[in-house]
């Protein structure tokens, strides 16, 4: 899928032209005139970033980002405003936006902001299918896999972690090793970064 | 004459002196004019006194008195009367019963002149002098006479001829009252002894001729009977008449009652010993003769001077009505006028001619008017004036004039045709007033007003100018993003030209767009008088809107508009318009600023009722009007606001005023209030009348 900007926008004119400006430079680009439509019609597997307004009836931008993060949407977010105002650009920018630009924004300062979405857009769906991955690895560990991986990443000895679960140490040996072969790791060092990605957390 | 609160007791005192002093003079006066009489019947044989003095003194005693207190002279008198008499030897009866006729006399006299005549000036009018003629010289002593006879019967007995007795007391009262009655009665009620107020001419002139009179009588009275040709008796008689009426005809009937005295006195001094033409055989008869004369002369003269003043005193009074009009008039700058169609005459006051810049000789004329009036006014103003009085109307038109110096005047004339006329009135008068103060006051007003409400809408756009500056901000920014997007589709390998195209014609479309905005800001802050054209409604409340765009968004506000389709337009100044809308719509923002955002909303609508009016209404869910709103909303400097000047509403009310309207300010059942004008639509008539 290419990557498309979302644009919300009260004005017609200006969602008009910046559709435009975006499309000469290959992107796609969907226009909303509310945000309520655009919340309405939103994929979040869909690649791309959120370029909003500041002033808009109803729901603001503010407000829109407040919610996408409350719905745990990542997405990231481009602020074009006519009104530069500091307070609400420092919020947005505490909330995670992208940027804040102001209009009448110049092409090439729109496009930076979006390529620097991109990448950011690029890097947040790595994560998330580099994570995916781990996390249907980890699936298919038994219960005592799970624990001998636990006990590891603890910095236990093999004989240690015998004694922890009630077995011998040919036995915690043999788990081990089905258990590194299965998540396609070689060392403890790569376990425990894997681990921590997972969000395992030491257990002592 | 100071002002001073004076003890009771002392005013008392004062007035008893007073009285005390009078009653005194008056039995002394009365004693002296008996003496007087009698001392005629010493110094001659021939005659004795034609009249008894000591009545009038009685006489001109009540009548200078109030009624109440009319017994203190007759009893001021009886002692002198008494003394008098008793000095000649009249046996008391006589003298009682002659005392009694006398006050009886006076009495009767005084009291029926009172109720008729009322009171000084005694002589004022025709009417006056003929009532005292009546009552004092011929009724009264005629009835008194009735009595007085009885004491020539009383002395002589039998043989006293009762009718003679009636003639001798009537002709002796009516004698004295008509010589020595007027004078008296004159002298004593004149205000202040103005002698010194008469010019020096007149009195030179006066003293001349009561020299003269005293010559031509005492010739006239002497010359012997008989001794000369007889003939000429009659017209020596008249010599002393033509002085005696140049008398009356120049000084009233002071003139005249002092001309008759003068006569009567010289008379009965050349009387006293003769030759005389009046002294035929008995004295009874020579006096008789004498008083004859006199009353006969006295009478129409008397009668003359009182209407010689009467038509003074008229002329006297017309001219200081109009000499009180004309000095109102000049306070006022008013000046009158009157033209008569008949006779082409135009009559113009002074005040007026000045007014119009007429030199001191020049005519006045209809032509010469009218062409005073300025060019451009003329038409207009007669017409209108023709109009009004065609119509039987009063007309007032105000216009320009041009005076000869090249002055520029305004006027305000105010003209009705006088009396009946049918169809074109015979004659018409009017006033001029100079209203040039006024006019330049007023425009003075109308500019300040101006510039008040400039400072307002300046002011206004102030507020607002965040969101006017948004508001331009989008178009612009639409304006680069298609500007930069045709660049680069322009820079492609086979460039769609068809898109190109398309993007160029949305550039103009954004450019207009803040075209539109800047033309209404521009609008807005402009300081210029009102100017009236066609204006819609509808398009005013949108661009209103749309000004106002951005600062609704950040309030929070909702906004819903029902305009009414193919709403006619008003004839008005748009700008003005737009400002009653802006403030109407700030004001129901403001009311806002306290409510929760989910019920800030804002409904504007326009409406065509009955065809003829179209109503405006904004209407906000706010805090509404409270009690002090409701009656003092459009007052002047009234503000619910805290750095609110209390201007808008009172200007916008005065706007819509001016264009034919009224603004209203309603609570709504549901909470927040309604603000409602109603505007006549355009139609043929007006777009007539403005642009004609």
């Amino acid at each position: 899928m290419r990557f498309t900007t979302f644009l919300v926008d009260d004005d017609p004119g200006v969602l008009k032209a910046l559709s435009r400006l975006i499309r000469t430079a290959g992107y796609e680009s969907r226009g909303y005139l509310s945000p309520q439509d655009f919340l309405r019609d939103h994929d979040p597997d869909v690649p791309g970033c959120a370029i909003l307004d500041l002033t808009m009836p109803d729901i603001d931008g503010l407000e829109l980002q407040q919610k996408l993060s409350e719905d745990s949407i990542e997405r990231p977010i481009i602020f074009l405003t006519g009104n530069a105002d500091i307070p609400a650009s420092v919020r947005a920018m505490k909330a995670g936006a992208v940027d804040f630009l102001t209009k009448p924004v110049k092409r090439e300062d729109l496009l930076t902001a979006i390529a620097r979405a991109e990448e950011r857009d690029a890097q947040v769906r790595q994560n998330r299918s580099e994570l995916q991955t781990i996390e249907n690895k980890l699936a298919q560990l038994t219960p005592r896999e799970r624990e001998v991986l636990g006990h590891v990443i603890d910095g236990k000895l093999n004989k240690q972690i015998a004694a922890a679960l009630g077995t011998v140490e040919k036995t915690v040996k043999v788990h081990r090793g089905r258990m590194m072969a299965k998540l396609g790791i070689r060392s403890v060092a790569e376990l425990v970064r894997l681990a921590g990605r997972a969000g395992i957390a030491a257990q002592h | 004459m100071s002002v001073m609160a004076v003890h009771p007791n002392t005013r008392r005192l004062v007035e008893f002196e007073r009285e005390a002093r009078n009653f005194v003079l008056v039995g002394i006066a009365y004693y002296l004019a008996a003496q007087a009489a009698f001392f005629i019947g010493t110094l001659s044989d021939k005659i004795f006194a034609p009249f008894w003095p000591p009545n009038i003194v009685l006489l001109c005693a009540l009548l200078l008195a109030p009624t109440r207190r009319w017994w203190l002279p007759v009893l001021a008198v009886f002692p002198a009367h008494a003394i008098a008499e008793h000095g000649v030897g009249m046996p008391v009866p006589q003298m009682l019963v002659a005392f009694a006729t006398n006050c009886a006399y006076a009495i009767i006299a005084a009291f029926a002149l009172r109720r008729a005549v009322g009171g000084p000036p005694w002589f004022g009018t025709l009417r006056k002098a003929w009532l005292y003629v009546l009552i004092a010289a011929i009724a009264t002593p005629a009835v008194v006479a009735l009595g007085g006879a009885y004491v020539r019967v009383l002395s002589d007995g039998a043989t006293a001829n009762y009718a003679l007795s009636w003639t001798e007391w009537f002709m002796s009262n009516a004698l004295g009252s008509m010589t020595l009655g007027p004078v008296a009665l004159i002298a004593l009620s004149a205000r202040r002894w103005s002698l010194s107020s008469l010019p020096t001419r007149l009195l030179i002139e006066a003293g001349l001729l009561g020299v003269a009179l005293v010559a031509v009588c005492a010739v006239v009275f002497e010359a012997s009977v008989g001794n000369k040709a007889s003939g000429f008796l009659p017209a020596l008689l008249y010599l002393p008449l033509p002085l005696v009426l140049w008398a009356a005809v120049r000084f009233g009937v002071k003139g005249a009652s002092g001309a008759i005295l003068v006569v009567t006195l010289v008379l009965i001094w050349k009387a006293l010993n003769g030759p005389s033409i009046f002294l035929t055989g008995d004295s009874e008869t020579s006096v008789f003769a004498i008083q004859a004369f006199l009353i006969g002369l006295s009478i129409p003269i008397l009668l003359l001077g009182a209407s010689i003043d009467e038509t003074r005193h008229a002329e006297q009074a017309v001219r200081e009505s109009e000499e009180r009009m004309t000095v109102a008039a000049v306070a006022t700058s008013l000046s009158m006028w009157h033209f008569n169609y008949e006779s082409e005459s135009f009559w113009l006051t002074d005040h007026g001619r000045e007014m119009f810049g007429f030199a001191s000789g020049e005519a006045v004329t209809r032509y010469a008017v009218m062409s005073r009036i300025h060019p451009e006014d003329r038409q207009t103003a007669i017409e209108a004036m023709q109009a009004a009085t065609a119509a039987g109307k009063l007309a007032v038109h105000e216009f320009r004039i041009v005076r000869p110096d090249g002055v520029i005047r305004w006027i305000r004339c105010r003209a009705g045709a006088l009396g009946d006329y049918r169809g074109a009135p015979a004659q018409i008068s009017g006033t001029f007033s100079d209203i040039t103060e006024r006019k330049a006051a007023e425009a003075e007003v109308a500019l300040q007003r101006q510039e008040l409400a400039h400072m307002m809408r300046v002011s206004m756009l102030g507020e607002l100018s965040g969101g006017i500056a948004h508001e331009l901000t989008q178009p612009l920014s639409a304006i680069l993003s298609n500007a930069e997007a045709a660049r680069i589709l322009l820079t492609q390998k086979n460039p769609n030209l068809a898109e190109v195209a398309e993007v160029l014609d949305d550039i103009i479309s954004e450019d207009n767009r803040a075209g539109e905005v800047i033309h209404r800001l521009r609008g807005l802050l402009r300081k210029s008088e009102a100017k009236f054209e066609p204006a819609d409604l509808n398009d005013l409340a949108k661009s209103t809107l749309r000004l106002l765009h951005n600062e609704l968004i950040n309030r929070r506000i909702r906004t819903s508009i029902n305009l009414e389709r193919d709403l006619p337009l008003v004839s008005g100044d748009p700008v003005q318009l737009q400002q009653v809308l802006l403030n109407l719509l700030l004001n129901a923002m403001d009311a806002m600023n306290e409510m929760v955002p989910s019920r800030r909303k804002i409904v504007i609508s326009t409406l065509l009722l009955n065809g003829e009016e179209i109503e405006v209404s904004v209407a906000d869910s706010g805090v509404g009007l409270s009690q002090a709103g409701q009656t003092s909303a459009f007052q002047p400097f009234f503000t619910t606001k805290e750095r609110g000047l209390g201007l808008g509403l009172s200007l916008s009310s005065s706007i819509i005023k001016l264009h034919g309207g009224e603004l209203a300010l309603q609570n709504n059942a549901h909470g927040g209030a309604t603000a409602t004008f109603r505007l006549p639509r355009l139609n043929a008539m007006m777009v007539a009348a403005k642009y004609s």
